[in-house]
């Protein structure tokens, strides 16, 4: 809950966390160290300094310090898990499903648990789907299109593999479909980071929604156009979010744009835990205004009403979650005992 | 003129094709070697994970544009610290087409790519002139009508004047017919109305700021990487 200078309390879902396990012990080659040596990268070149970790611990961290960092010194009252694979990478891979699920279950809610799969694990993959639907109840699965898979180099939404999977996720109520793009997708010569394929299924499935993880960056022009043309196509901030310190002009600009082409109700905060603490993002956000130029030239808005729709009401919608009577569950359940708030 | 300057004056002909900027600029040349009329150019990316197929791109300009050196028998380029260093580096040496060199990993070769970021990199420059004449008080209607000729003689700031040159070197690029004689086109040569205006500006906008956006990443990254320092 993050309380402003009125003394008004924001609701605020973080949508994009991980818990992850990228030890020495659990990494399979020099891909695995690379991968995380690259999102540390990422920390320390868009993070104000103080919010650097130590390597070590950014290699793997416990759920102590993840609830500590996205809940106690987060502001955050609910998060969702986005968990990769990379099993080419990991041994047990990369995203730590299982602990993410433990831990969903000691906080419930507080957490939510997504799922992955990967469309070409074939039929075997669609009956662990079914699985793990019928033991978590899903609400989303994130799919990572670059991870590799014996010489596959990634897939796309439209491949029909993928579509099977689509089509099990409709049937079974799985809406919400994360997607995040990444590099060396075959084939090779083509733009590994086009993001045709989103707007493909988005076409075909109009019953499950989209989110496009780090606004289909770098392609933040393909994405704007896709999400014009396709009203279940969702813009996740993740990844864009650090600019605000780094470059709060280009935040602005990218927010003119965001607000300009998709509207406020399909653009959802997430702060990439752990490569960039939510806590500090969200007081940056919190503060944060349009400069008079790109509200003129955009006529967007970021008001409180839209602060707020960005940092939970979205994903509200889409999880079905009621705020409000969200709020009185975790009034008083085991996490706000633990830190000490119920009497707040 | 030293040796290592006409390297380097060739170098900063080499872009990266997702920033539209000089790989010189981007601190993405690493280092430079000269023996005799041997030079060995090694550059950087941002991660080791920067798409084969750009990096495939900067290494063969690498290595043709340091070979139109009168005094250059052999250019070799490498490319360190990448999950295809090695398939890049043996592969632009011997000159193979990229998808010789990745074999049942691609559909073709990278004209297609070359010619999208082209056009790109076409929006990316306009947006950044046209922003700047209108800026400079210059109308919509003046914009659209104005012709090529027009547009070299004009009196522009010495920004101005920089901003021009960039954006009619892509145009050049594009190879536009003879019969073109609008100086703001589309990426395929025509003229655009002046009802068409406003929405082809919004649309080219967010290229130029997609561009931008992500060359701010890639600075860092590099940064961060190989703990160089900050730029700002």
């Amino acid at each position: 809950m993050y309380r402003t200078m009125d003394g008004e309390e924001i609701f605020i879902i973080d949508a994009h966390i991980a818990l992850w396990d990228a030890s020495k012990e659990n990494q399979l080659n020099v891909h695995g160290q690379q991968f995380i040596d690259c999102f540390y990268d990422y920390q320390t070149s868009l993070s104000p300094q103080e919010f650097w970790w130590d390597k070590e611990d950014f290699l793997k961290y416990s759920e102590d310090r993840l609830i500590k960092d996205v809940f106690h010194k987060g502001y955050a009252d609910m998060a969702i898990f986005q968990p990769v694979l990379l099993k080419e990478f990991y041994k047990n891979g990369f995203g730590d499903i299982e602990n993410s699920q433990k831990l969903t279950q000691t906080y419930p809610n507080r957490l939510i648990c997504n799922d992955t799969f990967d469309p070409r694990h074939g039929k075997r993959g669609l009956e662990e789907l079914e699985k793990s639907n019928e033991r978590y109840s899903l609400k989303g699965v994130k799919l990572y299109t670059a991870d590799w898979y014996g010489d596959s180099k990634g897939y796309k939404l439209s491949d029909d593999s993928t579509y099977r999977y689509l089509e099990k996720c409709q049937e079974l109520g799985i809406k919400n479909i994360h997607i995040h793009k990444g590099p060396t997708i075959t084939p090779l010569n083509r733009d590994a980071f086009d993001v045709a394929d989103v707007d493909d299924a988005a076409t075909s499935f109009p019953e499950l929604n989209f989110i496009v993880e780090h606004l289909g960056l770098p392609r933040l022009e393909d994405f704007c156009w896709i999400a014009t043309q396709e009203k279940n196509v969702y813009g996740g901030l993740s990844v864009a979010m650090p600019f605000i310190y780094a470059r709060p002009r280009y935040f602005a600009e990218i927010m003119g744009e965001l607000l300009f082409w998709l509207d406020e109700d399909r653009i959802i905060f997430g702060s990439d835990y752990a490569i960039w603490e939510p806590g500090w993002l969200i007081e940056k956000f919190m503060e944060f205004e349009l400069p008079e130029d790109i509200k003129q030239e955009t006529g967007a808005e970021l008001n409180l009403d839209v602060k707020k729709k960005i940092l939970a009401g979205n994903a509200a919608r889409l999880y079905d979650i009621d705020i409000e009577a969200q709020k009185g569950k975790i009034n008083n359940d085991r996490l706000a005992q633990e830190m000490n708030l119920s009497s707040v | 003129m030293s040796k290592k300057q006409d390297v380097m004056e060739k170098l900063d002909k080499v872009y990266d094709p997702e920033l539209d900027q000089p790989l010189t600029d981007l601190d993405f040349i690493d280092d430079i070697t000269i023996e005799g009329s041997d030079v060995e150019v090694k550059f950087r990316l941002p991660t080791y994970w920067c798409s084969p197929n750009f990096a495939y791109i900067m290494a063969e300009d690498i290595k043709e544009y340091v070979s139109e050196i009168d005094w250059v028998k052999e250019a070799r380029v490498t490319l360190d610290d990448h999950c295809a260093s090695d398939e890049i580096n043996h592969g632009v040496a011997q000159g193979k087409q990229f998808s010789q060199s990745f074999e049942g990993q691609t559909t073709g070769d990278l004209d297609e790519l070359r010619k999208t970021f082209r056009i790109k990199a076409f929006y990316s420059r306009q947006d950044r002139f046209v922003r700047h004449l209108l800026n400079k008080g210059f109308s919509k209607e003046e914009l659209v009508r104005l012709t090529l000729q027009e547009l070299e003689d004009i009196t522009l700031s010495e920004e101005g004047i920089h901003l021009r040159d960039k954006y009619l070197q892509k145009k050049k690029e594009l190879n536009h017919p003879g019969t073109c004689i609008n100086a703001i086109t589309d990426p395929e040569g025509n003229a655009i109305t002046i009802d068409d205006l406003s929405d082809y500006l919004l649309g080219i906008k967010t290229t130029r700021l997609s561009m931008e956006f992500n060359g701010h990443y890639c600075r860092g990254l590099l940064e961060a990487r190989y703990h160089l320092e900050k730029t700002n």
